[in-house]
């Protein structure tokens, strides 16, 4: 074997030269085919798997799903289940919340459906003394002066996250029950059509603003309401005075 | 080994080659996570098997995974086809080429070296394009992405110094065979092959998101008086669609660029509900998510027909106003006052423009909608979170094919 080279001559170890180094290429290429489709079958099963894995979990819902809060309306320390209760009923039986063609309500309506007494039904309302005001009025009248005007927008205005706007309209013991059931209506509707001015382009006005109007036969105040917000502070409050008039306020409960 | 070796490229091309298909693999199976509609953590490092990293440490590579162009034929697709993935195929390749040169060495053919070099650079030109874009455009560069572009680089530097073993030494009597150039052509369809197999095999695998694109929701009163929302008048708009948006909300940001990136914004009658995440006027929130929202939402809402331009200004400066926000209200105010000028600082003081303020929340009441933002609704229906980043196209295609017109 040893003597075998000197039996080729330059053409023939050429040629077994050319035939070696063609056997290392396809040897070579061979490996780096194998080590492409190595690289290419662990790249594709990588792929595969990876969607795969997505897709399964796509169609099995999270087990532990974050709740996220709905908006909804405030809903104030004072709104206790009584004073909801009577809301409620207000709301409903006056046609509000119904959106229906009734408008407000008359004394013996509430007294009706809150069915509730005068001074309970006050009582409800004490938690509002910072955020509502008291709307005077001359005696006899219903229309609104500057500083009625002033206090209902800047109580209008302050409006946060409350759903309902009430005017509980009042008239003093002076005078016939007919006459200020009467007046207790227009003062009501004297605070509504002021409303409607600040607010031109609110269609939704009526489903927020609930009015009730009580004359003189229900719900009166005492003269103790004279240290809420009122629209006349600084003048002569009294029993009679602070009964001539329409309490506003927004009402930060869900109904 | 010396330089003139084509084994010395070879190795280098290898080198290259593997990591790139580490890097690219890397970012595919991080794609592929989000297609269960959920959110992971991503990977986002030069370094080749690093961990994934949370939201807030992997900036760069989510604001890439989430821009126009991590993906393609994205409308056909749920997060279309992301661009990694023939990366994965052709790295693949030139891993096996690169081995097959460095066992054959001096026995190489010149055409196995020119393919080499010729084809070896098509990654690298690939990443330049896309390093521009990053930087150009999103003004980020993601770490993954880097290694990928330092691995191309690695593969056309061995590609390109393979040719260097084509000059002959004055010692080295040797020379390389021509080889077959047919030979070249069958290595380009395998390497064609090879770059579109992950592709198709994606393509192949993906579920179905059809069924879940119409289930986030929908208005229930649609309607809000006039001239209440914002409106950000699309130049060409095809669709109605409400954006309840957080002026300082991060994601709020995200997907409004996103839709202006998209070329979608236009195309929408969009309008605004403001939702500022900011318990100062928002009495849905016990404390303050985002200090300061209220104020910016006031201003927006005094903005008049400035409204567009002003909520690009509060997204572009997002993080200053978020820092003024912090510090407090008087400083955000000096912020409006001095961009904005004294009508709007008067403005957004007014009770009225709270009160408006109030009814959008209102709004957000009456409609019942969850406390979050964003949340865009196109004709009523709600467009789902999961639907406002990598499946954006392809909901839209779905819910509002005229947008993408």
């Amino acid at each position: 074997m040893s003597s075998a080279p000197q039996l080729l001559g330059p053409a023939e170890a050429r040629a077994m030269q050319d035939s070696s180094n063609k056997v290392a290429v396809l040897v070579a290429g061979l490996a780096g085919a194998a080590a492409g489709l190595v690289a290419l079958v662990v790249m594709l099963l990588s792929v595969r798997l990876s969607v795969t894995n997505a897709a399964r979990r796509l169609e099995q819902p999270e087990s532990q799903t974050s709740k996220v809060a709905i908006a909804d309306h405030a809903e104030a320390s004072y709104c206790t289940p009584r004073f909801k209760e009577v809301l409620r009923r207000v709301l409903h039986s006056c046609g509000l919340a119904d959106t229906g063609t009734r408008r407000g309500c008359q004394p013996t309506d509430v007294k009706t459906f809150a069915s509730i007494s005068d001074e309970d039904f006050n009582q409800l309302f004490a938690p509002l003394k910072e955020r509502g005001g008291v709307i005077m009025f001359d005696s006899g009248k219903s229309d609104l002066d500057q500083d009625a005007k002033k206090l209902l927008e800047e109580r209008w205005l302050d409006r946060r996250g409350a759903r309902y706007f009430f005017v509980v309209a009042r008239g003093s013991r002076t005078g016939t029950q007919a006459r200020n059931r009467q007046l207790s209506h227009e003062r009501a509707n004297s605070v509504l059509f002021f409303l409607k001015e600040l607010s031109r382009d609110d269609p939704d006005l009526d489903k927020k603003v609930g009015m009730l109007w009580l004359g003189k036969e229900y719900a009166q105040l005492s003269a103790d309401y004279c240290t809420w917000p009122v629209s006349r502070p600084g003048k002569k409050c009294d029993q009679e005075a602070i009964n001539r008039s329409a309490f506003v306020s927004w009402v930060d409960c869900r109904l | 080994m010396s330089v003139a070796s084509p084994r010395l490229p070879a190795v280098i091309a290898l080198v290259g080659a593997l990591l790139g298909l580490i890097f690219a693999t890397t970012s595919t199976v991080d794609y592929a996570a989000h297609l269960d509609r959920r959110l992971h953590e991503v990977h986002c490092s030069v370094i080749p098997g690093a961990p994934a990293k949370p939201e807030a440490e992997a900036e760069g590579c989510r604001a890439a995974m989430y821009s126009p162009y991590s993906a393609v034929l994205k409308e056909q697709f749920w997060g279309g086809l992301p661009v990694s993935l023939p990366a994965q195929g052709a790295f693949a390749f030139f891993a096996g080429f690169a081995v097959f040169l460095l066992l054959a060495g001096p026995r190489a053919s010149k055409t196995a070296l020119i393919f080499m070099a010729a084809t070896g650079t098509t990654p690298l030109l690939v990443s330049l394009v896309m390093f521009l874009i990053s930087v150009i455009q999103l003004g980020t560069i993601c770490e993954t992405c880097m290694g990928i572009y330092l691995a191309s680089l690695l593969v056309a530097g061995g590609g390109l110094l393979g040719l260097r073993a084509l000059r002959r030494s004055p010692t080295d009597q040797s020379e390389h065979p021509t080889g077959e150039p047919l030979l070249a052509l069958l290595w380009l369809a395998t390497l064609a092959l090879v770059t579109l197999a992950p592709v198709a095999v994606y393509a192949a695998s993906m579920p179905d998101h059809r069924p879940y694109l119409r289930g986030c929701g929908k208005l229930s009163k649609p309607q809000a008086r006039p001239g209440l929302l914002l409106s950000l008048g699309g130049s060409r708009p095809a669709k109605a669609a409400l954006i309840v948006a957080d002026p300082l909300c991060a994601t709020c940001k995200g997907v409004h660029q996103r839709l202006v990136q998209e070329r979608v914004l236009d195309r929408l009658a969009a309008e605004v509900l403001l939702f500022p995440l900011d318990s100062e006027c928002n009495w849905m929130l016990e404390q303050p998510l985002h200090p300061g929202a209220c104020v910016v939402s006031r201003a927006l809402l005094c903005a008049g027909d400035q409204t567009r331009k002003m909520l690009d200004w509060a997204y572009d400066e997002q993080e200053y106003l978020v820092q003024a926000g912090k510090t407090g209200v008087t400083a955000l105010r000096e912020v409006i006052r001095r961009r904005w000028g004294d009508a709007v600082a008067a403005c957004v003081d007014d009770k009225k423009t709270d009160l408006r303020l109030k009814e959008h929340l209102h709004f957000a009441v009456d409609n019942s909608l969850p406390v979050s933002t964003p949340q865009i609704y196109l004709g009523g229906q709600r467009l789902c979170d999961e639907d406002t980043d990598l499946g954006l196209r392809f909901a839209l295609k779905e819910l509002a094919p005229e947008v993408l017109r």
